[in-house]
């Protein structure tokens, strides 16, 4: 456990590295998903949220080819993708995007 | 030469056949939407969200410089995340603070 520890530690993409330290900051996003998804929908920002969505899913395969590979980001990212994908849904059916079209004029 | 040269960046391992030049590049569509966002009313303006793009852009600025190699495209979208998500923030807190202010000096006058 503690040979495990501390090879975690030393690890190229440990908590002595900016590796590490950077995705800390962005689970900012994953929170602030997590405390907004109570809200109204009408509040969402439907770019911001469909943005976010897209640059989570770049950067979960970035995180996986980039040497060395950042699982920590990874995990970070389809975090995100998770939450910015759920808010974007509320967004959808708040604005009556998936709404089934009545039929115009029956005939 | 113009056309090796540009072949040259064409094919560069980060260049944009790969997904470390398009990632960080899209980076700069959380900036682009939150400038969209400028003329939106403060109410539909989300405080966690905008202290967290301001906050990584914050962090991210320093640390683009400490990496090797330096990474100048990181450092400028962080920036530009960190001065628009200040700027968003600037905006609902003195809507949200000073501005009821306003309102009450207005309301107090006339009563």
């Amino acid at each position: 456990m503690a040979t495990a520890f501390k090879a975690f530690l030393n690890s190229p993409v440990g908590p002595k590295t900016t590796h590490f330290w950077g995705p800390v900051s962005n689970w900012g996003f994953i929170l602030a998903g997590m405390a907004d998804m109570n809200k109204p929908p009408e509040l969402i920002s439907g770019s911001m949220t469909a943005v976010m969505c897209v640059y989570s899913g770049l950067f979960m395969r970035f995180s996986w080819v980039v040497n060395p590979r950042n699982y920590f980001l990874l995990a970070t990212h389809a975090s995100n993708e998770s939450v910015q994908l759920y808010q974007l849904s509320r967004y959808v059916k708040a604005q009556g995007y998936l709404e089934k079209k009545e039929p115009e004029a029956q005939q | 030469m113009a056309s090796s040269k540009l072949q040259a960046l064409w094919n560069h391992p980060a260049g944009p056949k790969t997904i470390h030049f398009w990632a960080p590049t899209f980076k700069w569509g959380i900036s682009i939407a939150n400038v969209a966002d400028f003329t939106k009313p403060t109410e539909m303006i989300s405080y966690p969200q905008q202290v967290v793009i301001a906050c990584t852009g914050i962090i991210w600025s320093r640390y683009s410089t400490v990496i090797t190699p330096k990474n100048w495209n990181l450092f400028s979208v962080s920036v530009a995340m960190a001065g628009t998500g200040l700027y968003q923030l600037s905006r609902k807190i003195r809507e949200d603070c000073f501005s009821d202010e306003k309102e009450a000096t207005a309301a107090s006058l006339e009563g």
